[in-house]
């Protein structure tokens, strides 16, 4: 297996997300060259329904690095960036970001046309501390963009109060008086409620393509995780939701004809934390074990509904739940979700990806990984990799280690079924 | 050696173990809190003693099997200590949010060791009528909680408590500013020592220490002040060896940007307002941390702190893996290129660090300085 590679896909409609994903990043530029005006955010949270329902264009530097990944350029943006003194030991999201906005940024022959610069930028309080770090680099790089600095707090899903949502709710109503007074556009509540509308149709069709993959055997493969993009970079659009729509009209085909993503699938298998962007193919290696991962972690961030009646607390609720959900600041909550969907799935054994990139969702997995044994007798396997620098990554050490357990799986089963 | 006036310091830190565990067997409750965001105020004027968490150099077995490596040394040797049984005393931990590490391993630590209470704060970051009016509600729930554990708050309780915090942190800042003037009789091992003690002593007996050795410092000798004029920036410096090394290898440390020193102190509170108003001003108006601010902000205040020492060279002295520092290095770095101030990084792994080159790079800085 090679240390850097795309996954085998299935889907008819994943592989029509390349579509997708290079319109999103043409209409980015369009904005660019027409006037609309163009904010860089963080994702996870509730901003990116009042930019489209204000007519703004939502930029994603975070999800930028995973698009750099695929293309095999985050070691020209890493060499850049550790050039400016970014060490090596934080996470690669900022340093791929930070070398791409101090080099190939203003490269318009860079895959998909690169990004437009922003005019606003929405600079995060709350979140994880290397996302906090990425918008200050990006202010400081870009001092012509008027920014927002936004307060949210970092509060454990199960511990929500109503102070924490006015709070969040507040904050809302600040960025949109920040937007309307910055572009001169205004916000529609009509239009707003369209917006989050759509933004919880997508949320629901998500939950119901995610849900089919309980099936056995499942329709999908994590392999295919790249229809997330829609889920960062288009919540609230109709385009989500027509992708979506069609994503779920195969899936449904796929599992009521019993077509699963390889022939004989025998283990089920859960991935927690960020995939490796840059070797998706990871997925695919267990599909020879007779394994297929059916469900993560990460995914389930989508999952959040909407209230459609009262948008702006929905998005409030949105912004203050996502981040916590699948990181170290709601450990407990997270925990309850893995063994609700090692249940549900009906999973036979876990990949923790201990990701040198990401320290708040490496913290907590091995509580997850002691309470799935203690609770489902469901045995583990730490990966050490990263979600974004391949130099952290060992193919030899990852193949070794998946192998033996996946053998472990093999014999558990077997003994099992006699 | 340290210097008589500072045994009594030194004496506080090494017996806060069995002063506190006594305490706690007679009736009072201790917190913990890793980072200073946390009001250690509030705690205290509901009556328990807020202790700052520490790791000091050592090895890791127990920890390893809970956190990754890839996490500061500071927060792993925290976790191994309790994991020892070293913070039995501790009825929970009060964590004000700074950074991923520390909410992490506050997590993780009610999930594997007992307490009662353990609530991370979710601090506002921006100062506006909206943040205050969020950050009292968030106080408020904590003074409830609290409260379950067996507190009694009043506004008259914490009014006393602002008061002693006020006391001590002016003690401390006396200090800084002597040793900025050149005319503190203390090493940097000692002030050190000093400060720390304030970290895992109860706040009245810290300030009769402070008082004591306050009247006493016009009597000791001045110190050389030979060696290189060096203000040292990062977080938690967790053993003074290395402080000591740095001053043997002709390194003279006059000011610090630290979480374990100056910072922790700066500033004072403002007492003009209610008692709580004047908590949420000292929240909004301290010393910034890398945590919770921008490098932008904090170089003025570092620029600041280089032009009243003298200090001709910075040491950035790192926990290893700390997100936050190491973010802001490389901008904080080329401003004090730009204005002809060399500086070096200093990474601190779990057995601190104080090798041959180490003290290579310290030498080269210092020859810069003094050429």
């Amino acid at each position: 297996m090679e240390k850097t590679r795309k996954s085998n896909k299935r889907l008819q409609t994943a592989k029509a997300l390349s579509q997708v994903v290079a319109e999103y990043y043409q209409e980015c530029l369009a904005a660019k060259k027409t006037g609309k005006p163009v904010g860089w955010m963080p994702p996870m949270n509730g901003a990116i329904e009042i930019f489209y329902a204000m007519d703004l264009q939502p930029v994603f530097p975070e999800n930028w690095s995973p698009v750099c990944a695929a293309f095999g350029l985050t070691p020209g943006n890493f060499e850049i960036s550790e050039g400016m003194g970014y060490s090596r030991d934080l996470c690669g999201y900022l340093r791929n970001i930070i070398g791409y906005i101090n080099g190939p940024i203003s490269d318009d022959t860079f895959p998909l046309g690169g990004l437009p610069e922003p005019d606003i930028i929405l600079s995060p309080g709350g979140g994880c501390v290397p996302v906090m770090k990425i918008f200050h680099a990006l202010e400081r790089r870009f001092p012509d963009a008027r920014v927002l600095t936004s307060d949210l707090p970092q509060v454990a899903v199960e511990d929500i109060q109503e102070h924490h949502i006015d709070y969040a709710v507040a904050q809302i109503h600040r960025l949109i008086e920040f937007l309307t007074h910055t572009t001169g556009h205004k916000l529609d509540p009509d239009r707003l409620a369209e917006v989050v509308r759509l933004s919880d149709q997508a949320c629901a069709l998500w939950d119901e393509i995610m849900g089919f993959r309980k099936v056995i055997p499942a329709p999908f493969s994590a392999a295919e995780m790249g229809i997330m993009f829609v889920m960062v970079t288009r919540q609230g659009t109709r385009t989500a939701v027509d992708f979506l729509g069609q994503v779920l009209a195969e899936v449904k085909e796929r599992a009521a004809n019993g077509i699963g993503v390889i022939e004989d699938e025998k283990i089920r298998l859960f991935w927690d934390n960020i995939p490796l962007w840059y070797n998706m193919g990871v997925f695919n290696y267990v599909e020879k074990m007779n394994g297929v991962v059916v469900a993560e972690t990460y995914s389930a961030a989508w999952s959040l509904r909407l209230d459609t009646v009262n948008p702006i607390r929905a998005l409030a609720l949105k912004s203050l739940m996502s981040y916590p959900l699948v990181s170290c600041v709601s450990i407990k909550k997270r925990r309850e979700m893995v063994i609700k969907a090692c249940r549900e799935y009906q999973i036979d054994g876990v990949i923790l990806h201990r990701n040198k990139s990401c320290v708040p969702i490496t913290l907590g997995q091995m509580d997850i990984k002691k309470e799935l044994e203690q609770t489902l007798d469901i045995p583990s396997v730490i990966i050490d990799a990263d979600h974004m620098d391949d130099r952290n990554f060992s193919t030899a050490q990852f193949q070794t280690r998946m192998d033996a357990f996946m053998e472990t799986l093999h014999e558990r089963k077997t003994a099992r079924n006699t | 050696m340290v210097k008589p006036a500072v045994l009594p310091f030194a004496q506080a830190l090494d017996d806060h173990p069995a002063t506190l565990s006594e305490m706690v067997t007679s009736g009072r409750k201790a917190l913990g809190y890793f980072c200073h965001y946390t009001p250690v105020e509030l705690i205290h004027a509901c009556g328990f003693i807020p202790v700052r968490i520490s790791g000091g150099p050592g090895r890791l077995e127990k920890a390893t099997n809970l956190v990754p490596d890839f996490i500061c040394p500071y927060m792993k040797r925290g976790l191994e200590r309790a994991l020892e049984g070293d913070y039995r005393f501790l009825s929970g931990i009060v964590q004000g949010y700074s950074c991923d590490a520390a909410c992490g391993v506050t997590n993780i630590w009610a999930d594997n060791i007992q307490g009662e209470l353990f609530h991370i704060l979710p601090l506002p970051y921006e100062d506006s009528a909206d943040s205050r009016h969020y950050l009292l509600a968030e106080f408020q729930h904590l003074i409830n909680k609290l409260s379950d554990l067996g507190g009694n708050y009043t506004d008259l309780t914490l009014s006393h408590s602002l008061e002693i915090y006020n006391r001590i942190r002016n003690h401390i800042l006396h200090f800084y500013q002597l040793r900025h003037q050149g005319k503190l009789p203390l090493t940097a091992k000692e002030l050190w020592l000093v400060v720390q003690a304030g970290f895992v002593s109860p706040p009245e007996t810290y300030l009769n220490l402070l008082d004591r050795l306050d009247a006493e410092l016009d009597n000791l000798p001045p110190l050389s002040r030979n060696g290189a004029p060096i203000l040292i920036s990062g977080s938690v410096i967790e053993s003074p060896d290395i402080l000591e090394f740095l001053e043997n290898r002709g390194g003279r440390i006059v000011a610090d940007d630290l979480c374990s020193g100056m910072r922790s102190a700066a500033t004072s509170t403002s007492m003009s307002g209610s008692p709580m108003e004047n908590l949420m001003d000292r929240h909004f108006k301290r010393f910034p941390c890398p945590t919770r601010s921008r490098a932008e902000d904090r170089f003025p205040l570092i620029h600041q702190l280089i032009e009243q020492s003298g200090a001709k060279g910075v040491v950035f002295m790192f926990q290893k893996f700390c997100t936050p520092h190491l973010s802001d290095f490389p901008f904080l770095s080329g401003q004090l290129k730009a204005i002809h101030i060399p500086s070096v990084v200093i990474e601190l792994d779990e057995m601190s660090q104080s090798d041959e080159q180490t003290g290579t790079r310290l030498e080269g800085l210092f020859e810069i300085i003094q050429d």
